[in-house]
């Protein structure tokens, strides 16, 4: 009998392993205190972090940020959306917030990350443009991210900070519009 | 010794017992209607290379290898069947929104380009789906194209 639980054990054990990844790939960082907001401020404020941890090459950072992002789509109220906008914003999220699933689960490798972050920013551009920003934000642009094709970024502060490529080329970008 | 001979027993017996486990196999025969040939066109050529390298996992219909009715290996592909059709899968691709799609095409740029799609597990035994470097390009030209003439559409 003893033998066949650990037969039953082993067995299980080997089977285990295959989940084990996936589970604790999915543990996410999450702040509780959070109220569901109907301005995109919990938004914002993610990617924020997100680009910023970004600009400085920090991908473990950058994962955190990412799965706070993802709350912070789930936490959205879209009761006070006209129809019109909720249905914009449930395409767009749709898309974003798969981004930042994936930015999370990629905290070891910034360069994927990153090809996220710029399809990313072209959506939070568009929430930003949809239901307003709320705040002084600038529509950053990098004309070399892509092979030359250029990519967009959102920040807070009027300084060229680059999340594409960091710390090699701080300062590559300028400043394309304001958003409030 | 003996208690040895007892594990390998139960062992085979929780294989045999495995066996009888039959998850939902990944075909569904019914017409493409939301495939992604329709929303853009995809080359003969491509068509082939999608059909090898990618449609086992990123689309409604597996052709299984021989071994795959064998548990627990049939449990761990269709695994990872589902996890990669939660990604892409072709089948579905109209259904996804604009930008979803264009973002999706990107991918399929990104991840053929840095070799990370189709992924090594599979290449492994489908020794076809490894991509020669103009497979490679073909593909990558034809996401590029397609990515430009959704991107005409306005959202």
């Amino acid at each position: 009998m003893k033998t066949l639980i650990y037969s039953f054990a082993f067995s299980l054990l080997f089977i285990s392993t295959y989940s084990a990844n996936a589970a604790a790939k999915k543990v996410i960082i999450l702040a509780e205190d959070q109220a569901p907001k109907n301005s995109p401020t919990a938004i914002l404020d993610a990617y924020l972090k997100l680009k910023n941890a970004l600009s400085t090459d920090n991908a473990q950072n950058a994962a955190t940020a990412g799965n706070e992002l993802v709350k912070a789509f789930k936490d959205f109220d879209q009761s006070k959306l006209t129809a019109a906008q909720r249905k914009t914003y449930t395409d767009i999220e749709s898309d974003a917030k798969e981004h930042a699933e994936h930015i999370g689960l990629n905290a070891g490798k910034i360069a994927h990350q990153r090809e996220h972050f710029d399809m990313l920013s072209k959506d939070i551009y568009d929430i930003a443009k949809l239901l307003g920003a709320g705040r002084e934000i600038y529509v950053d642009r990098c004309p070399m991210y892509n092979k030359g094709k250029g990519a967009i970024w959102l920040s807070e502060v009027k300084d060229i900070k680059n999340p594409y490529f960091g710390k090699a080329m701080s300062t590559c970008g300028s400043i394309k519009e304001t958003l409030h | 010794m003996l208690s040895v001979k007892k594990i390998i027993i139960g062992l085979l017996l929780i294989i045999v017992a495995a066996q009888f486990y039959r998850p939902v196999q990944n075909k569904d025969l019914s017409a493409m209607s939301d495939h992604i040939s329709k929303v853009v066109t995809i080359p003969h050529q491509v068509n082939g290379i999608l059909k090898k390298a990618c449609y086992d996992c990123h689309s409604n219909n597996t052709s299984y290898p021989w071994y795959a009715q064998i548990q627990p290996v049939n449990w761990y592909l269709n695994k990872h069947i589902k996890a990669a059709k939660a990604q892409l899968n072709f089948d579905n691709f109209k259904h996804y929104s604009t930008r979803r799609q264009l973002s999706k095409l990107r991918a399929i740029e990104n991840s053929v380009e840095e070799g990370t799609m189709p992924i090594a597990s599979y290449t492994l035994i489908h020794k076809n789906a490894v991509l020669s470097k103009s497979e490679k390009k073909l593909v990558m030209a034809w996401a590029a194209a397609s990515r430009d003439s959704l991107e005409q559409i306005p959202f």
